[in-house]
């Protein structure tokens, strides 16, 4: 029994008022005629109100079906309560198309719109026969063409017996019934079916057998494609919980999954959301006349249909995150977590030795596994996999993060999946990777993952500028070390990696072989031009410089400071500049030891030198000598800053100058950030890298063209770098509101990652038809959109929509379709025996759904004689749907008579 | 920046502004003539310059940081790290020197696009030495030209006479102060939510995927 709701008391007095509006006898005698009344009561309310007004009211959407909503009453009748329910559409067209999915089952078997129902308890036969009687009389009291159902037997007979008035003398009476299983072996096959439709109008058996009848037929077929690998989804638990071993190794069960050599297989075995296809195949309209024809049709190919369209299976978490998924986007949640734990201590260390209870809720791997992953962190390099990857989204620079290849983003990464990211495994993996980088500095061992040179990328996240500066230093230290008995070889490679500021003398094209090297020592790189020295008919030479030393963003705050300090004592120059070039001073005046100070501005400064005359700077003018021309004038101001340092500097090449900066000092001070830096700034860094690493990673997915994910994969690193912009202040761990966001961010990125494996997959399966990949991937996306991008709260509102877009098959994409089924294995075919026809490729349909109809041309003699005009037209006499399989048969008949 | 958080009090947004151009077309000087109303033949600049000024622009009191760059060769890589997390650069160029013209385009608009981390960063082209009007080899209309062409604000001026230099900065900072990206970036610790917003995806979505 249902118990009553809201809606009953409203529909009920509003009936009442209704009531008054008409004229009603309230004179009722029996029960029975009170209950009619009481349906009736309710119906006029419903049919005053309209669609619109319902949808106002109470009306609720009917789950899966579109524009279709439902309203309902209760009423009680011999101690019994009955309900009844009202089905309208929003858009009323009056045409309903075939094998379609927003049609309500009873919709589906009778073709008619607005079914009514009264459901809500198991009816036997006669009960529903009299229930039906009240709904028609009622129905009929308020002239209303509606039809109505009442659900005999078992509910899961789906049996329905019903009735409308069809507003003439005709009355249409449906009947519907289902048998589940021992399905009659006539039953199985389209004559039978045929035999079986025939049979409901034509009265005799000898008619029938003799006669041919024109039976219009349609038919529709689904086949799904065959579960491509059910014992692949077998899961290692374990493996998930202790974030251990299988995942960045690869799979150990050996077998080939279907992500394979997709970017993130490195990290973690995806679920193929594409689960399969279903093919429809339909048959439109074929007029049949005898049980041969119908015999034919069993054994036509599915390839002889009319149409096909396709529709995917799609695995269920599309849009929905109840957390049970693995994917970069979970372990970014706990990530976000272990941020959130962070501030719990000062010191990395503390997680590790902290209190029992977080001991014993965050499970660190054991050794074995902490070593593989250092191992393959520092040991298991590839050549190519040094410096940034070629691949890189041109939005990925936006993020502070550390870029995808290089050391700290590759620990990030394997943080991630590490023992379960907690704050724990974190700190105990940190401190490893802190003490494997310390071995590296102290053995001078080159930094893997870390370019030895360039300029250090400012762009990145602190960690990784302090890697890279380390990586100089370790290179520095290690060419100290190794070239004591300073040479010609010295120069010969210093040359080599400093290229940008030695590119003056490359530039100008002279190279270093020519007559360029002095007898006295290796302190010029090369010709400078072919300038000749002011005042003695000798060459120029470029000098071998310092490099610059190199300087992470803090050494940068710190002079931003200092200068900020010294901000209103007008003149700021700062010192280190100022080494740098007395510095360039000491080694010109070193490899040409007649140099002037014009010489140098004309070498360093070339601007600052005016020729006389129309000669341009850069053109050859060994033949004249001596250039004549002059410094410019702020050059030649007395106060001028350059020529006082260049007063000061002392002739000493390069090699043998104190050097601009000490590697020793600067890589010490490197390990002592890295060793000393607090859980919070650690936690926030990798917040940083993890996001970035794991879009780039995605990025690297081939989906072909598809343009919505292209946009999408932009927007995410818009999103996660316009959010992660405020991870920057100091309090982050107690902003509860950032957390919520970043948390909210795991979500968008989870959508995102979704709809990427999806694309990726659909991509793989339609490499041939890439533009049906996109269709479908459209379709797919079209559906899930509304729902992403939202807060799991929200998403939870409309879940048990189903995605049932379908796609249709142009003629020349068949065949791929078509290899998709592959032929079943004899193994897999012994296991059920065959009964249906029209196999595809040794697959029997799952689902045979047919309309039979018949129609008789009718003339107004039919109808009643207030009818004034003479219809002529064909009306549906009889339709019979069957749906099923051979071993599941629904029927469904309606029969239009008239009494 | 974080710096900015900190000082809150004084100001409202700090900005952080960056003159590049080659050497001897004047920025040293339109800095200093703009930030101490004086000119003067000053060294050439050592690696980087520095200076602070205050305004009031709009009812909003801002911290200007500008960081003005030697245009040598050799203190190019030195310089490239101040590109970091500028909010707006200044491009300069010698109205009598059409070389200083064509390096904008052939080597400084490069290094911007090189070492910018700041996607939204204003940009603006500064023809200096506008005083030296017989001299003039870059003609106005090629300055407009090119600065529609690469997408920045335009203005010449004449660190010397003083003529639009502090128009210059204005109208840069003003730019600034209307691109919310870089506003939220310079604000003194003002953070929004953007989930509470309207996210930004989504009408960009609509937009563009068909």
């Amino acid at each position: 029994m249902k118990s009553a709701n809201n809606s009953k008391s409203i529909l009920e007095d509003d009936g009442e008022e209704e009531e008054f509006e008409h004229f009603d006898d309230f004179t009722l005698a029996s029960s029975w005629e009170r209950f009619i009344s009481g349906i009736e009561a309710v119906c006029r309310q419903w049919l005053a109100d309209g669609p619109k007004n319902l949808l106002v009211k109470d009306a609720v959407p009917v789950n899966h079906l579109k524009d279709l909503y439902k309203v309902k009453s209760e009423f009680t009748y011999a101690m019994k309560s009955y309900c009844l329910e009202y089905y309208f559409a929003t858009v009323d067209d009056g045409k309903i198309p075939d094998w379609d999915h927003t049609l309500h089952d009873l919709q589906l078997s009778f073709g008619v719109i607005a079914p009514q129902s009264a459901s809500g308890v198991v009816l036997d036969a006669p009960e529903s026969s009299k229930l039906l009687s009240a709904v028609a009389i009622a129905l009929s009291n308020c002239s209303c063409l509606w039809p109505a159902f009442v659900p005999v037997h078992d509910p899961s007979r789906k049996s329905y017996i019903g009735i409308q008035n069809m507003g003439t003398v005709f009355t249409r009476r449906f009947e519907a019934d289902r048998i589940g299983s021992q399905v009659p072996v006539k039953l199985m096959h389209l004559e039978g079916l045929y035999e079986l439709f025939v049979s409901k109008f034509a009265y005799t058996a000898v008619d029938w057998s003799m006669n041919h009848f024109e039976v219009h037929f349609k038919m529709k077929l689904t086949y799904r494609t065959p579960i491509y690998d059910d014992e692949d989804e077998i899961h290692d638990p374990d493996a998930d919980i202790t974030g251990s071993s299988e995942n960045p190794e690869g799979e150990i069960h050996g077998k080939t999954q279907w992500d394979d050599d997709l970017p993130w297989s490195k990290w973690y075995s995806a679920e193929d959301p594409v689960k399969g296809f279903e093919l429809h195949a339909i048959w439109s309209e074929i007029i049949a006349e005898s049980s041969l024809d119908m015999a034919e049709l069993e054994n036509a190919s599915p390839i002889e249909a009319d149409k096909w369209f396709l529709c995917p299976c799609l695995s269920q978490h599309l849009d929905i995150s109840d957390g049970s998924a693995i994917g970069f986007a979970s372990q970014l949640h706990l990530l976000v977590k272990a941020l959130e734990m962070s501030s719990e201590a000062k010191f990395i260390e503390d997680f590790v030795s902290g209190s029992e209870t977080l001991k014993s809720s965050a499970v660190v791997p054991p050794p074995t596994v902490l070593d593989r992953v250092l191992k393959d962190l520092f040991h298991e390099v590839m050549e190519a996999e040094t410096g940034s990857s070629p691949a890189e989204h041109k939005s990925s620079r936006s993020i502070k993060g550390a870029p995808l290849e290089s050391l700290f983003a590759q620990f990030c990464l394997h943080a991630l999946w590490f023992g379960n990211c907690s704050i724990r495994a974190i700190a105990v993996l940190w401190i490893e990777f802190v003490r494997e980088v310390r071995w590296c500095w102290e053995e001078s061992q080159q930094l893997p993952r870390m370019p030895a040179n360039g300029p250090i990328d400012l762009s990145t996240c602190l960690i990784n500028q302090k890697l890279h500066m380390l990586a100089v230093c370790i290179d520095k230290k290690y060419r100290e070390a190794e070239g004591h008995t300073v040479g010609a070889d010295e120069s010969e490679t210093t040359q080599e990696d400093l290229q940008i500021p030695r590119d003056i003398s490359a530039s100008h094209g002279v190279s270093k072989e020519g007559s360029g090297r002095k007898n006295d020592g290796n302190d010029a790189a090369g010709v400078a031009e072919s300038m000749m020295l002011l005042k003695s008919r000798k060459i120029m030479h470029a000098p071998i410089t310092q490099d610059p030393p190199p300087m992470t963003e803090d050494m940068h705050e710190e002079r931003l400071k200092a200068a900020e300090a010294l901000g209103d004592s007008f003149s700021f120059s700062a010192q280190l500049e100022k080494e740098i070039l007395a510095s360039d001073m000491s080694a010109f005046k070193a490899a040409n030891p007649d140099a002037v100070f014009e010489d140098f501005i004309r070498w360093h400064s070339p601007r600052d030198w005016e020729n006389d005359g129309n000669e341009e700077i850069g053109v050859s003018k060994s033949s004249v000598w001596p250039p004549r021309g002059k410094l410019s004038e702020r050059m030649s101001d007395p106060g001028n800053s350059w020529r006082k340092i260049w007063n000061e500097a002392p002739a000493v090449p390069a090699s043998e100058q104190k050097p601009l900066w000490d590697p020793n000092r600067e890589g010490e001070k490197v390990l002592h950030y890295l060793e000393t830096l607090r859980p919070c700034q650690l936690l926030e860094q990798m917040i940083f890298t993890a996001f970035r690493a794991a879009a780039d990673t995605l990025n690297q997915t081939s989906f072909g063209d598809m343009k919505q994910m292209t946009i999408k994969m932009e927007q995410l690193y818009l999103t996660i770098a316009s959010m992660l912009k405020y991870l920057h202040a100091q309090n982050t761990t107690s902003d509860i509101e950032l957390l919520e966001d970043l948390k909210r961010l795991c979500t968008t990125f989870e959508h995102i990652e979704n709809l990427i494996l999806l694309a990726a997959s659909l991509h793989g399966k339609f490499l041939q038809s890439p533009y049906l990949a996109q269709a479908i991937f459209s379709d797919c996306y079209n559906f899930y959109l509304p729902n992403m991008g939202t807060s799991s709260a929200d998403a939870q509102v409309d879940t048990k929509r189903e995605f049932n877009e379908k796609q249709e098959i142009k003629a020349r994409d068949r065949d791929l379709i078509l290899s998709m089924f592959t032929p079943p294995t004899a193994n897999q075919s012994w296991r059920k025996v065959l009964s249906m026809g029209n196999l595809l490729n040794g697959h029997e349909p799952i689902l045979r759904e047919i309309i039979f109809s018949k129609r008789d041309r009718v003339s107004g003699s039919y109808y009643a004689a207030s009818s004034p005009k003479l219809y002529q037209q064909d009306i549906e006499t009889y339709r019979m749907y069957v749906s099923g399989t051979s071993n599941d048969l629904g029927v469904a008949l309606a029969v239009a008579s008239f009494d | 920046m974080e710096s900015s958080s900190r000082a809150a009090a004084e100001f409202d947004y700090l900005f952080k502004l960056l003159m590049i151009g080659d050497s001897g077309v004047g920025k040293s000087s339109l800095l200093l003539s703009f930030t101490s109303d004086a000119f003067e033949e000053l060294s050439p600049t050592i690696g980087v310059d520095f200076k602070v000024k205050h305004v009031t622009l709009g009812g909003k009191k801002l911290k200007l940081a500008i960081w003005d760059t030697a245009g040598q060769e050799r203190f190019r890589t030195l310089t490239s790290s101040y590109y970091r997390g500028a909010q707006g650069i200044i491009m300069v160029y010698d109205v009598t020197r059409r070389d200083t013209f064509t390096n904008l385009s052939d080597i400084w608009a490069k290094e911007i696009d090189l070492y910018s981390t700041n996607q939204d960063c204003i940009k603006m082209l500064v023809g200096n030495k506008v005083d030296k009007e017989s001299e003039r080899v870059v003609s106005k209309k090629e300055g407009i030209d090119f600065a529609r062409e690469y997408g920045c604000l335009f203005i010449e001026c004449s660190a010397k006479t003083r003529v639009n230099v502090e128009q210059c900065f204005e109208e840069l900072v003003l730019k600034i102060l209307e691109t919310p990206g870089l506003l939220a970036e310079g604000s003194a610790g003002v953070k929004k939510n953007i989930f509470k917003q309207k996210p930004p995806e989504s009408s960009d979505a609509s937009s563009s995927c068909c």
